[in-house]
């Protein structure tokens, strides 16, 4: 456990990777789009003027994660720190990582409907199917896909340390046979309308943190399961 | 061998499909002791170390560290530290954020010591560890090495890219810690004269096997040179190990193996044998024995890329 927690500190020792980054990148995307949406206000009708901008931030964090396998996790091996408890330590700070993005982006989303969209109109963090009444569940809702695509960043990450090239390329070309497999299948046995359907009937708690989670877990179990034997 | 020795290795064997990188290897290394491990590149020094610190598994063979097994086992790293040549660092750490992080790790860090050490390697602590130069990278190893103060302390040939005069400072702050503080350390190095003042315990593999394995005073002691007319070495060297042997006119000069004796006949001199004469012709002897690799002459022994055969 004090490895873990000392893990956890190797990762925030350079503020400017984990934590910095990701902030900045959010902010310079929601600038550029104040900007954007600013001088072609007189254009783009107001309900057209939602940006998926928000992106930005969970695609930083995740890449942070690949990183921090691909490179943090050779360099603790090095310095003695076990498997176990680089994982644990990482799996940690992504449970912090996204609680807390996901209350920043909650604040942000009450001061962007407190100004009216930052004055223009935009859906930069209250975007429609996102947006629900409690805080809490809409915190849940921002934060939980952070853990997810972390846990899938850091997944691939494991599967890379443990199986090399070769294994990211199985697990891609796994993936991209499996999804056609299920495309072509549910067209052959016309389950498209079922299958919209199903997705409607969702509500965003479900999606954006019930199986997100379900997904995060999964991944998280199974790379702990596969960094035993990963080589440094 | 006693259970209480740091490093307790008993038929230790790695294999890649068909390449073993080490071959039944049993190797005891005494506590507060500098061990020289030496071997030409492909050796399996790397390897060994690798096992040693639980980030290379072994196929076959039983690896104690301070009693236990290393793999996955957080009370025996925390008592070791494995300062190695391909040590990565992430790209976005400078130089302190390296030290920081192995204050955090290493219980027995020692802060006053690190910053003495940068001030001797005259280390930037701000700059990025990516844009070093290699002897600055190495000597970043040789600072964590030295001040995590681990009870094992290995080093992976620590020295590459350092010049003469900073190689001399590692050698001279590790002693001079070392006699202050007595801890068990492991040099894998190429540069074997430049240490064998420093090594008491030599541990040479070549091809996966153990070569030679002993205190290095004795190692030293039982080998000699020998030369003279052809005739009277070949009949003073027969039943001795010959390690190395060169025929010059009607001279001969011979390296050989636990002769005790020095007689003054029949023109036979005798020199002394440094411990890299020794290993390179241990090496050479063995290797020509297999008929397969024959060793460079002279050259020393795993001189070359600095890889490990990795």
């Amino acid at each position: 456990m004090k490895q873990s927690l000392a893990v956890v500190r190797i990762h925030l020792v350079s503020w400017r990777f984990i934590g910095i980054m990701p902030v900045a990148i959010l902010a310079l995307v929601l600038v550029l789009n104040l900007a954007l949406f600013g001088s072609m206000g007189d254009i783009i009708p107001p309900d057209g003027r939602t940006t998926g901008g928000v992106l930005s931030i969970y695609i930083t964090v995740a890449v942070g994660y690949l990183q921090a396998m691909t490179q943090s996790f050779p360099f603790a091996l090095g310095l003695s720190v076990t498997r176990r408890a680089f994982y644990a330590g990482t799996a940690l700070l992504v449970a912090i990582e996204a609680a807390a993005a996901g209350a920043l982006l909650l604040g942000l989303k009450v001061v962007e409907q407190a100004s009216g969209g930052w004055g223009l109109g935009i859906k930069f963090f209250a975007i429609a199917f996102l947006v629900v009444d409690n805080p809490l569940l809409q915190w849940l809702i921002y934060a939980v896909p952070f853990a997810a695509l972390s846990a899938m960043a850091v997944f691939v990450g494991v599967v890379f340390k443990r199986w090399g090239q070769a294994g990211v390329y199985a697990l891609t070309i796994a993936l991209g046979v499996g999804l056609a497999g299920a495309v072509v299948l549910i067209t052959l046995q016309d389950w498209w309308p079922a299958f919209g359907g199903w997705f409607a009937e969702q509500t965003p708690l479900a999606l954006f943190a019930g199986y997100p989670l379900v997904l995060a877990l999964l991944l998280g179990g199974a790379g702990w399961l596969a960094i035993r034997r990963a080589i440094p | 061998m006693s259970a209480a020795n740091p490093v307790s290795l008993t038929g230790v064997s790695k294999r890649y499909r068909e390449v073993a990188a080490l071959d039944g290897v049993s190797i005891e290394l005494a506590e507060n002791t500098i061990h020289g491990l030496l071997g030409r590149n492909g050796a399996g020094k790397t390897t060994l170390m690798h096992i040693l610190t639980g980030q290379a598994f072994e196929t076959a063979g039983d690896v104690r560290v301070f009693g236990e097994h290393p793999y996955e086992n957080a009370g025996v790293l925390r008592r070791v530290c494995f300062v190695k040549e391909s040590q990565r660092y992430p790209d976005w750490f400078a130089v302190r954020h390296a030290f920081k992080a192995a204050a955090l790790l290493y219980p027995g860090w020692d802060e006053t010591f690190a910053s003495h050490l940068v001030d001797d390697f005259d280390l930037p602590l701000d700059r990025r560890i990516k844009k070093l130069s290699r002897g600055q990278l190495s000597a970043v190893g040789v600072v964590i090495g030295l001040a995590a103060q681990a009870p094992l302390t290995i080093f992976d040939e620590p020295y590459l890219g350092l010049d003469a005069v900073a190689r001399q400072l590692f050698y001279d702050r590790l002693l001079a810690d070392y006699a202050e503080r007595p801890r068990t350390v492991v040099l894998s190095t190429h540069l074997i004269d430049e240490v064998s003042d420093l090594i008491e315990h030599v541990v040479l593999l070549d091809r996966g096997r153990v070569l030679l394995d002993g205190d290095a005073e004795t190692l030293r002691g039982d080998a000699v040179t020998v030369s003279g007319p052809s005739g009277v070495v070949t009949s003073f060297v027969s039943g001795h190990e010959v390690l190395h042997r060169e025929d010059v006119g009607g001279m001969t000069r011979a390296t050989v193996r636990g002769v005790t004796e020095r007689p003054e006949l029949g023109g036979l001199s005798f020199e002394p044998v440094s411990l890299q004469q020794l290993v390179v012709r241990t090496a050479q002897g063995r290797g020509d024995e297999g008929g397969r690799r024959r060793a460079a002459t002279g050259g020393p022994v795993g001189a070359g890329n600095g890889n490990g055969g990795r």
